[in-house]
C-alpha cells in the first residue's frame, strides 16, 4: 500500500468525527460483513485508523475507494468550508439543459483536455444535484487527492457552488464547466458562506418570499396584555411599527444562514458640518464587514430593536432581493452595483 | 443594555451622551469614582489624575532605536501583551536583579513541585531573568522598564540545544503623572503597566511572587472606549511620517445573534479626514483666548473624527455604531483590543502607546 494511499486514508478517518464514523462506512459498503462486525466503534480513533488501515490493505482498496468514501461524507455534510456560488450566463440559442450522463461524460473530455493530469469523480445526490470532486495535478505532477475541489451544479438550474478553488484553477473550471453545459460564461454571483443549502435557497429563492406591498399591515396584536398608559400605547406602537419594517425588509421566517456581507464603499464623503471633506472631489474608501452566525437574523433584530433605523435601507434589504453577500458601492450608480470579487482573506 | 437604549433610534449626533458613559467605565475600580463622574472643572485632588487627559501631545516619532537596545526593543515590540495594572512595589530595587531571578525561578520550582499545573508541555526546568531596558523613560521620574524573561529547557534536551523563551513580562511607567509619583512613601516604586506573554499559569505564578515579595497587587486593565479612540486619532495623526496602511475598527453591537462590524477605511482617506477635523478646531479657536498649539491633540478633534466616521456609517446603512462597543483598533503601527490586549508594531510611536497606557493604569489606582 502506497504512502499516499495512507496518508489520504488517514486525514480523512481524521475528519470524521467518530459517532458518525460508522454510518459512513455502512453507506459506503465497501467493508464484508465480518469486517464490519470486528470494528469496536467505542475504541479510540487511533485504533479504528489502524484497523481500517489494516483492512484497507486486506481489501487491496485503491484511492478511487477511497475518494468515494471522502465524496459520501462531504455530501452528508457540506457545512465545512467556504461556498462561493456562480451563475452560468448566456445560454446557447438552441438551449436545452443537458441530461446527467451527457453532462458527466462531456465536463470530464473538457477538463482532461484543459489539464493534463486531473481526477474526476461524480455523483448524483438525491436532490437532483450533481457533486463534482476534482483533484488537480498539472503536466508534471499526480492528481493532489489531499487538497480536491468540490463543485455542486443543478442541472436544472444555471447555478454553481465551489469550495476551495484555487485563483488558477478558476479559469478552468470555468471553462469546463461552460462548454458541458452549452452556457456562454460563468459569473461570479458574489455570494458566498459555509452554508450551502443557505447560499442555493438564497439564490434559487427557496424561503419565504417577502412582497413589501403586500405584507399585512398593522400586524396582528401578538401580545394583548398592554396596559392603557398612554406612553406605552406609543411606545408599542414604535415597536410595532419597527417590527412590521423589518420584516417587510427580511421577512418573518426562518432566514437563511449566512456568515457575513461585505460592502465596498467608494461614495463621496457628505457631511454639512465639514466642508473641506463634503468639498473633496474623491471619493471616501472604505470596507464595512458585518459578520454574525446568521447575518440576516442580526440585521432583522437590529431593525426590530431600533439599532438600525426603519425603513431599512436597500443595501442592506438587498441581501436577501438579490442574493448576494459581496457589494461596490459607487454614487454612480443609485442601486448597488458590483464588479468581481476580490479573494478575500 | 442601558445603554444602547439610551441611543437607539436617534441619529448618530449624540456622542456626549455616549462618550461620558464610557469614559466613566474606565473609573469604575477607582476608589475615587464617584469624583471622576463631576465635571472637568470640579474639584481634582492632588494625588491622582482623576480622568484621562483631555488633551496630549500629538506624537511625534520618537527615534528609541537610539536610546534602547534593539535585542529588548524587538522583545517589547511584535508581542501580544496581556496587560494588568500594579500597584507600587514596595522596596523593589533596580539593583537586586539578579538575585529576583534565583528567588523566582526558585519560586517556580517549589510550586511545581507541590503539583501547580504549569502547562507548559515537556518542559521540566525554568530559568527566569530580569533586566533593565535602558533608556525606555520620558521623564526623570519614571522608574527604569523591567524586562521578564522564563526560559526552559526541555525534558531530554542535548546539552547544546538553546533554552526556549516560554514566557514574557514587562513592567514600566513612561511619562507617570509625577505628582502621584511624588506623592509615594520612599520605598515604593511606581511601575503601574504591566504586559504578559505566555502561558497563563505562568503569569499567575510571577504575579503571586510579586504580590508576596513587594506587597503589591495586580488587577486587569482593559482598555476603554475612551482610550481606544484615542489611539484611533493618535496613530492616524502620524500616517504623514509612517504609512498607517489601513485603519481598522471593530464594533460588537448588541443584536441577537451578535452583529460584529468591522469598518476599514483606506489610510490617506482616514488622513484627510483626521486633518479636516484638526483643522476645523483650529479654527474654531483661533482667536479665542489661547491660540493652540499644533503638537497638541484635544478630546474634541478625537470625538468629532470619530463622530465623522460613524456619521458616514449611518448614511449608507442607518446603524449607529454608538449601540455597540469598540472592540478592536487597528493599524500598521500596532493595534488594541478593549479586553486589554495590545500590540506595538512600530518602535518610533511606542512611547505615546505607553503614555497613553500608563495613564490609563495610574486611573485604577486605589489611595
Amino acid at each position: 500500500m502506497g504512502d499516499s494511499l495512507k496518508r489520504l486514508l488517514q486525514r480523512l478517518i481524521r475528519r470524521i468525527p467518530t459517532q458518525m464514523l460508522k454510518l459512513t462506512l455502512e453507506k459506503w459498503g465497501r467493508l464484508t460483513k465480518a469486517q464490519q462486525q470486528s470494528m469496536d466503534f467505542t475504541q479510540p480513533k487511533w485504533v479504528l485508523t489502524e484497523r481500517l488501515l489494516g483492512i484497507c490493505e486486506e481489501n487491496e482498496w485503491t484511492v478511487k475507494h477511497i475518494t468515494e468514501l471522502e465524496m459520501i461524507y462531504v455530501m452528508d455534510n457540506p457545512n465545512q468550508g467556504m461556498w462561493n456560488a456562480f451563475q452560468l450566463i448566456d445560454p446557447e440559442d438552441d438551449f436545452q439543459s443537458v441530461e446527467l450522463m451527457k453532462f458527466k461524460e462531456q465536463f470530464k473530455y473538457h477538463l482532461g483536455e484543459l489539464v493534463k493530469h486531473v481526477s474526476v469523480k461524480m455523483k448524483k445526490h438525491t436532490d437532483e444535484a450533481v457533486w463534482i470532486r476534482i483533484a488537480w495535478g498539472d503536466s508534471f505532477s499526480r492528481p493532489n487527492h489531499l487538497k480536491p475541489t468540490y463543485v455542486v451544479h443543478q442541472l436544472q438550474a444555471p447555478y454553481v457552488y465551489v469550495t476551495s478553488l484555487t485563483l488558477k484553477q478558476k479559469p478552468l473550471l470555468s471553462q469546463a464547466l461552460i462548454l458541458a453545459t452549452r452556457y456562454q460564461a460563468l459569473k461570479d454571483a458574489n455570494l458566498s458562506g459555509r452554508n450551502l443549502t443557505a447560499i442555493r435557497d438564497l439564490l434559487m429563492r427557496q424561503y419565504q418570499q417577502v412582497f413589501p406591498t403586500r405584507y399585512p399591515s398593522p400586524l396582528a396584536e401578538k401580545n394583548e396584555t398592554v396596559s392603557n398608559t398612554h406612553i406605552e400605547r406609543e411606545q408599542a406602537m414604535f415597536a410595532a411599527n419597527r417590527h412590521r419594517m423589518s420584516c417587510e425588509a427580511f421577512g418573518d421566517g426562518t432566514l437563511p444562514q449566512l456568515q457575513s456581507v461585505v460592502y465596498k464603499l467608494e461614495t463621496k464623503f457628505r457631511d454639512h458640518t465639514n466642508k473641506t471633506m463634503s468639498e473633496r472631489e474623491e471619493p471616501f474608501r472604505c470596507v464595512v464587514k458585518f459578520a454574525s452566525t446568521n447575518i440576516l437574523e442580526s440585521l432583522r433584530h437590529c431593525a426590530s430593536s431600533g439599532i438600525v433605523s426603519t425603513p431599512v435601507t436597500p443595501l442592506l434589504s438587498s441581501i436577501p432581493l438579490k442574493g448576494k453577500n459581496y457589494f461596490v458601492i459607487t454614487d454612480n450608480g443609485p442601486g448597488p452595483s458590483s464588479q468581481k470579487r476580490q479573494p478575500q482573506s | 443594555m442601558e445603554r444602547h437604549q439610551t441611543s437607539v433610534t436617534r441619529t448618530p449626533l449624540n456622542s456626549v451622551v455616549v462618550q461620558r458613559r464610557s469614559k466613566s467605565k474606565s473609573y469604575r475600580q477607582s476608589y475615587r469614582s464617584c469624583l471622576g463622574a463631576t465635571s472637568r472643572l470640579g474639584f481634582t485632588p492632588a494625588l491622582t489624575a482623576q480622568r484621562l487627559n483631555a488633551s496630549r501631545r500629538a506624537p511625534k516619532s520618537h527615534d528609541i532605536t537610539k536610546k534602547v537596545n534593539p535585542e529588548h526593543l524587538n522583545l517589547l515590540m511584535k508581542t501580544e501583551w496581556q496587560l494588568s495594572y500594579v500597584t507600587p512595589l514596595y522596596q523593589f530595587r533596580h539593583t537586586q536583579l539578579k538575585s529576583y531571578s534565583r528567588q523566582l525561578s526558585a519560586f517556580i520550582a517549589a510550586e511545581k513541585q507541590q503539583g501547580f499545573a504549569v502547562e507548559v508541555d515537556g518542559s521540566h526546568s525554568f530559568r527566569v531573568s530580569f533586566s533593565v531596558v535602558q533608556g525606555m523613560v520620558e521623564t526623570d521620574h519614571d522608574a527604569e522598564t523591567i524586562l521578564i524573561q522564563i526560559h526552559s529547557s526541555p525534558a531530554f534536551a542535548r546539552q547544546d540545544e538553546p533554552q526556549k523563551s516560554v514566557w514574557r513580562g514587562c513592567l514600566t511607567c513612561i511619562n507617570g503623572n509625577p505628582d502621584y509619583i511624588h506623592s509615594l512613601l520612599k520605598d515604593f516604586i511606581c511601575l503601574p503597566l504591566f504586559g504578559s506573554s505566555g502561558p497563563q499559569g505562568l503569569t499567575s505564578l510571577v504575579k503571586s511572587w510579586f504580590q508576596q515579595t513587594f506587597d503589591c497587587y495586580f488587577g486587569p486593565l482593559e482598555i476603554s472606549n475612551t482610550s481606544l479612540q484615542w489611539l484611533v486619532a493618535l496613530w492616524t495623526n502620524c500616517h504623514t511620517e509612517s504609512n498607517i496602511q489601513h485603519l481598522k475598527m471593530i464594533w460588537t453591537l448588541p443584536a441577537v445573534p451578535p452583529l460584529q462590524v468591522t469598518y476599514s477605511v483606506n489610510p490617506e482617506d482616514a488622513w484627510e479626514l483626521w486633518s479636516s477635523v484638526r483643522k476645523a478646531h483650529q479654527e474654531e479657536n483661533e482667536g479665542g483666548e489661547k491660540a493652540k498649539d499644533e503638537a497638541i491633540v484635544d478630546i474634541e478633534e478625537v470625538m468629532r473624527f470619530m463622530q465623522c466616521l460613524k456619521s458616514h456609517f449611518y448614511r449608507h446603512f442607518r446603524l449607529d455604531l454608538s449601540a455597540g462597543s469598540l472592540d478592536q483598533v487597528s493599524t500598521a503601527l500596532g493595534s488594541a483590543k478593549s479586553n486589554g490586549r495590545i500590540k506595538i508594531l512600530n518602535s518610533k510611536y511606542m512611547i505615546t502607546t505607553l503614555t497613553l497606557l500608563t495613564e490609563c493604569a495610574l486611573l485604577k489606582m486605589p489611595i
